[in-house]
């Protein structure tokens, strides 16, 4: 078993994470989107609210590891002000770089943005 | 004042006993048993063979042994490799079956990956779902050609028991061999080889606050079983494991030996009342489910699974316990636990379990700082996670 070592992001998105939970039901024309599932090890949701096409809130769940859910804290912290049609603040490659995420946990990245482009896709509707 | 970190992963390994570490320190230095103990032409040599027969006796005691049945080996490992290996390999002619179960460790099942190799058959028994080997599923897998069945007494990882003395008796009717690996159960559960037809018992020091790097394999005597040794040399411990007795070592399993032999009843009284209460404390959480037989277990060992919360993140949220998991981490292919699959649990299940194994220096208070410190990251985990597909 390989030890247990994350980036100073991940500890912070992890330990603090920010823009967790869902909206309740009924507040305002909230957009959501998910991906994966519990069988796999990850399952991301995302909610959104936006604006004349521009991301004002966003709000995530995650099961996953401390990467998985680091990433999906991250994005929605980021996300506000961003443009429905260009909707990720950094790519996806970009933000493994910056959490310090192994190679081999590259696909629960990948889960991540996928929840959030159908998030996305949903606003855009 | 509590620990920064609260241990609780006595499965994996124990701290030295203080009062085995004092015997051992007897046995390095120039004032002390240093000499080499098979030195048995001069007096220095003879305190030191004196030590390691005294230590030998103190072992095959708690296993209702004699002394000239013990065999000193490096630890558990070896003892299962010599033991495996050793009869296979001498008494391949009489027979090419071998029979052990899915839930064995490593150290069993990758030497009889290497018979398999060497043109032996393996028949791995499936446990229930309570990790319990049934005699009569032992019986039915029993051949003509079956030089050796190997299951082990208590789980590493889930802590049950297996009936050795059911399979022992059917093993003798049938004449085949039986090694128990007891890593885990001997210091902690009455063991009397005698009395369950063990043929082969592996042993180790360190899971009984004694020092690492030191075990022993039974082997009984008359009728002796066939074997060949796996290291050649000076012809230590009548050839069937050459190399210098560490005295030291030695020692020091002997003392771990007879303080478990004094002391195991009353600990495993104590021990089976923290590991319920730690049980007591999580089931209120819902959605946890033990592991394992509920009370066909070793005293201080339980292992729950987690439903809702991936294994890493719980692992990580616990720095302030020390406990084991049914998750590989950080690997890619998140491999669980091959033994709590063999139970029928999911991958995700086995993934998100916990194995907290108490001991000697456990004590209420951190059993209920256990208890407090996962339901807080269980209930938080579960929090940030989305509702289960379909609700």
């Amino acid at each position: 078993m390989q030890a247990l070592q994350y980036s100073p992001l991940v500890e912070r998105y992890f330990g603090n994470p920010v823009g967790a939970g869902r909206w309740p039901a009924g507040e305002g024309r909230v957009a959501a989107g998910e991906a994966g599932s519990e069988a796999l090890g990850t399952r991301v949701r995302f909610e959104l609210r936006s604006d004349g096409g521009v991301v004002t809130e966003a709000r995530f769940q995650a099961f996953g590891c401390p990467h998985t859910i680091a990433a999906a804290s991250w994005l929605a912290d980021h996300l506000p002000g961003r443009s429905l049609e260009s909707p990720m603040p950094v790519p996806i490659l970009e933000l493994a770089r910056l959490l310090e995420v192994p190679t081999e946990k590259m696909g629960r990245l990948l889960v991540v943005e996928d929840a959030l482009l159908a998030a996305v896709a949903r606003a855009r509707r | 004042m509590r620990a920064a970190v609260v241990y609780m992963d006595y499965a994996a390994t124990t701290p030295v006993d203080p009062r085995v570490a004092e015997q051992m320190m007897q046995c390095l230095t120039a004032d002390g048993c240093f000499a080499n103990p098979s030195s048995t032409g001069h007096a220095p040599g003879n305190a030191a063979r004196a030590r390691v027969e005294k230590a030998r006796a103190q072992v095959a005691a708690l296993i209702g042994a004699e002394p000239q049945a013990i065999v000193w080996t490096s630890g558990a490992t070896e003892s299962n490799n010599l033991a495996l290996l050793g009869v296979a390999r001498a008494q391949r002619d009489r027979g090419r079956h071998l029979v052990t179960a899915r839930t064995e460790h490593k150290a069993v099942l990758d030497p009889c990956k290497q018979l398999e190799k060497e043109g032996f058959e393996v028949t791995y028994l499936k446990p229930g779902a309570d990790g319990i080997v049934r005699p009569e599923i032992v019986a039915g897998a029993l051949r003509k050609d079956t030089l050796l069945v190997s299951l082990m007494h208590a789980n590493n990882e889930i802590g049950i028991l297996q009936d050795i003395g059911a399979v022992g008796r059917l093993c003798r009717e049938r004449g085949v061999l039986l090694h128990v690996d007891a890593a885990q159960s001997a210091g902690k559960v009455r063991v009397d080889v005698k009395e369950q037809c063990v043929d082969l018992m592996s042993l180790t020091a360190h899971k009984v606050y004694g020092p690492k790097g030191v075990g022993a394999l039974y082997v009984r005597r008359q009728p002796r079983p066939l074997m060949q040794p796996l290291i050649f040399g000076g012809g230590q411990e009548g050839g069937l494991r050459s190399g210098t007795l560490p005295t030291h070592q030695i020692v020091g399993m002997g003392a771990a030996y007879e303080i478990a032999a004094r002391d195991w009843a009353a600990e495993a009284e104590r021990l089976t009342a923290l590991r319920r209460r730690l049980w007591a404390g999580l089931e209120p959480l819902g959605d946890v489910l033990l592991n394992g037989h509920p009370e066909e277990r070793v005293a201080g060992l339980l292992n729950v699974s987690f439903t809702g919360v991936e294994g890493e993140s719980l692992l990580y949220s616990l720095p302030q316990l020390a406990v084991s998991t049914g998750s590989a981490c950080t690997s890619a292919s998140q491999e669980a636990s091959y033994v709590l699959r063999a139970l029928g649990r999911s991958d995700q299940l086995a993934q998100s379990s916990l194995r907290f194994s108490l001991g000697r220096f456990s004590t209420e208070a951190e059993v209920d700082f256990a208890v407090a410190a996962v339901t807080e990251a269980v209930r938080r985990l579960r929090g940030l996670a989305p509702a289960p597909a379909g609700h």
